[in-house]
Parts: C-alpha cells; sequence; structure tokens
C-alpha cells in the first residue's frame, strides 16, 4: 500500500471528507491504479487512528460515486470497468468540481459577478490550458 | 440494537444536582465520547450508570435489562481514579482479576502492558508514577472480553505515544462490536475515535450527535453589514441561528442548518465579503458550553 492517507481532525471538515477527497486524488493522480485493493477498514482506521464507522462510510461514499467497489469477503478495489482511465478521470473531475465550486462561492461573497468571474476563468483557462494552435 | 439506554438519569448531592435528567441511547458497537468542563458530571454519570453510587432517578438498561452483578461479567470499568491497591504489584493485580472475571486473558494483558510500556511486572502500583497507573488500569480493562467498555479519562497523564495506543485500543474494539464510552478532555481525541459524542455541562447534555453531521451542518456565516445600525431583527429568531454575535459593522452569525441558505438572505439584505467558516469540533463544543448558546440571542460587542 504506497499511498499514505492523512487526516486533520482539528479541520472543520469531516473526517469521511477528508478520506473521500484524498482516495479521489490519489486516483486521479494514478497513485491507485484501476483494480488496485484499499486497506480493509479495520486497518485504515487503524493507521490512521479514527473510528472504523468513519472509514465505512468514506468508502459507502466512494461506492456510491463510482470510485471503488466492494467485492463481499475480499475487500474494496479501485474500479477498473471500462476503459482503464474511467475511474481516474472520475475522480479527478469530482476533485476539480469541488475546487471550482468553492472558487465561485469565494468570488460571489466578495461581491464579483458573474461577467468579472468569468473573466477570471476566461485568463485561468488561457494559462493553464491554452487552446493548441 | 441498543447497548446502553439511560433515560431521566439524576443525582442528587444534598442540595446539589450534579447530574440533571440524562437521556441517552447509545448503539451496539459505538464508540461514544462524553465531553465536558471540569465538574459537569460525566464520572458521576458513569458511576450511576454502573450503580456503584445510587441515583436520585432514572433507568439504566444494559442489552435491554437493568445492570445485575452478573452484567459485570461483560462490562469493564476504567475510572478516573486508580483503583489499583498501592499495596500490590502489577503480577498480583493480573492474578486477582485472573479470580475476578471468566474473561480475562493474562498473556493478552502482559501483551498490552508491554505495549504500553510497564514492563516490571514486579512493580508495586505505588512506584509507578501517575501514567503509568493509568496505563496499567487500562491494559488490565482491555484484557477482558466484555461487551461494553467504560473509560473516565482513559489518556488521561500518557505521554502522546501511549495516547496514540489507547486510541487505537479503544478502534480496535469498536471494529469487533464491543461499544465503547470514553470520556476525555482531549477533544482531537473524542473527534478522531468516537463516532458520536455528547457534550455534557452542569449536569446536562447540551449537545448530542453523530460526530461528522455535527460537523457538517454546523458553520459560522461572516459578513460585513452596509451600515453600523442596520438591523438583524429578522434573524435573532431564525431557527437555524444559534448565536449571532455582532461588532460593528461586522457579523458572525452560528449556523447549525442550512448554512448557504442564511448566507445568501445577508447577501440580499445588502451584507458584503460574506464567508462560511468550517467549525471543529473544538469550537462546535466551546459555543456548546457558551452561555449564550442556550438561546439565539444578539450579542452586542465592544
Amino acid at each position: 500500500m504506497p499511498v499514505i492517507f492523512t487526516v486533520d481532525p482539528r479541520s472543520g471538515i469531516p473526517i469521511y471528507l477528508q478520506i473521500v477527497e484524498q482516495v479521489k486524488r490519489s486516483v486521479a493522480l494514478g497513485l491507485l491504479a484501476p483494480g488496485e485493493q484499499l486497506p480493509t477498514v479495520k486497518q485504515l482506521a487503524l493507521d490512521l487512528t479514527v473510528n472504523p464507522n468513519t472509514v465505512a462510510r468514506a468508502y459507502r461514499d466512494l461506492e456510491h460515486d463510482a470510485v471503488i467497489e466492494t467485492a463481499s469477503g475480499r475487500g474494496s478495489f479501485v474500479r477498473a470497468n471500462g476503459s482503464a482511465d474511467a475511474a481516474s478521470i472520475a475522480a479527478g473531475r469530482d476533485v476539480a468540481r469541488g475546487e471550482i465550486d468553492s472558487a465561485v462561492r469565494t468570488a460571489k461573497s466578495l461581491g464579483l459577478g458573474r461577467d468579472a468571474v468569468t473573466d477570471l476563468f476566461d485568463n485561468a483557462l488561457d494559462r493553464w490550458l491554452p487552446e493548441e494552435s | 440494537m441498543t447497548a446502553l439506554s439511560i433515560a431521566g438519569l439524576r443525582k442528587n448531592y444534598g442540595g446539589v444536582t450534579a447530574v440533571d435528567g440524562i437521556d441517552l441511547d447509545i448503539p451496539q458497537g459505538c464508540v461514544f465520547g462524553l465531553l465536558g468542563p471540569n465538574g459537569a458530571g460525566k464520572s458521576t454519570t458513569f458511576k450511576c450508570v454502573l450503580g456503584l453510587i445510587r441515583a436520585s432517578a432514572g433507568r439504566v438498561l444494559f442489552a435491554g435489562a437493568p445492570i445485575s452483578p452478573v452484567a459485570f461479567e461483560r462490562i469493564a470499568y476504567v475510572p478516573e481514579c486508580s483503583v489499583l491497591y498501592d499495596w500490590m504489584s502489577v503480577r498480583e493485580h493480573i492474578g486477582y482479576m485472573q479470580s475476578s472475571f471468566s474473561g480475562f486473558d493474562p498473556k493478552r494483558a502482559r501483551e498490552l502492558l508491554a505495549q504500553l510500556g510497564v514492563g516490571d511486572e514486579n512493580k508495586r502500583v505505588r512506584a509507578l508514577s501517575k501514567g503509568m497507573r493509568t496505563a496499567t488500569a487500562v491494559a488490565l480493562a482491555f484484557a477482558r472480553r466484555v461487551d461494553l467498555l467504560l473509560l473516565d479519562e482513559p489518556t488521561s497523564g500518557l505521554d502522546p505515544v501511549n495516547q496514540r495506543t489507547v486510541l487505537n485500543l479503544i478502534i480496535n474494539e469498536a471494529a469487533q462490536g464491543t461499544t465503547v464510552v470514553f470520556s476525555s478532555h482531549q477533544i482531537g481525541q473524542v473527534e478522531r475515535a468516537a463516532e458520536r459524542i455528547a457534550v455534557m455541562q452542569r449536569g446536562r447534555i447540551v449537545l448530542d450527535g453523530v460526530v461528522d453531521d455535527l460537523k457538517a451542518g454546523r458553520k459560522i456565516v461572516e459578513g460585513i453589514l452596509p451600515s453600523d445600525d442596520f438591523s438583524l431583527n429578522g434573524f435573532s429568531s431564525d431557527a437555524r441561528i444559534g448565536r449571532l454575535e455582532r461588532n460593528g459593522r461586522i457579523v458572525r452569525a452560528f449556523v447549525t442548518d442550512r448554512p448557504d441558505e442564511v448566507a445568501a438572505q445577508m447577501s440580499a439584505l445588502g451584507a458584503q465579503g460574506l464567508r462560511v467558516v468550517d467549525l471543529s469540533l473544538e469550537d462546535i463544543f466551546l459555543d456548546a458550553v457558551a452561555p449564550q448558546a442556550a438561546t439565539a440571542s444578539v450579542v452586542e460587542e465592544v
């Protein structure tokens, strides 16, 4: 198990969501490969020193989001169906959606309107994802 | 299934009410954290639950039945103050536990004692430091096979390594379906190990629920009002807002439900710079035991 998850109980983000987010990131970055086995609920609970039900809740969310699948008696695995990259792309999209949502919310709360936010996004897109000419 | 059911529990000492009507249902296999300031009534609650002191009123059921002497075979309790005998050695305590409880595993006790750094069994308890006494009491309790563990401050006086070991012992028990109720002053520990919590204050439960749900719902909505004399009367009786703090144009609302809606409403009134801030369990705890938290009120800060 090469991926080390960490949780910060002092953060206001529920611990199960921290685990969900980190598993998705690891899948998106390829640190967890499709078909790779995740630690058991009990093992991850002991590794992170968190309640086993917290880990179980995170795994249920990840199953619901189709990032992992659980075969009864055998454990939980990163989903491998479809194209090899499907799980990774889906997980990456989930993480990015959360970040973009929070960025737009911040911009709105600072009084920026739709046009201003669109401008900012265009700038960011030009910088990081320029169209190939 | 409910492992421990407490209803209307009350304890008066003369004119002082230490426990003032507690209701709790703790499901089987749950790790339940009891938080509260000193003197809130946590230890008295543990003792009343076990019948070690007689409750003034109320009912306690363990696995659906009142707690009888037979039930003590299936319950382990580590009190806040060590119950070890000063004049006995650690080895003698192992022998004593073995003769007292059929489910006690001396081999497991020795493993746990070694893990917690209590190496020398021949030492008398009086020669152990406070932390080592706690570690010994915890090791002896976890070496029993029980359905319910009641741990009153099981990590107090322990070094950080042993604190983590004890938390992992709790987690390991929970993974096997044992119900664990523990109290602690260290909110970070409770937050890691406990699935549900209750916060006690002056003998009452002022907040309880699933830790992750409490954190998900509770936020601070912070914003800047258009003017100093801007009226917030519309919010002072809002059920979603537990407490409203105001300092000139800056307003902070402790929201217990649907924070985004509250933020949108404030924004519609002309408030600017709105932020929805996550609360840690410590913030939630401090808010719950704050005297203003009982009712929604507008606190004018100077």
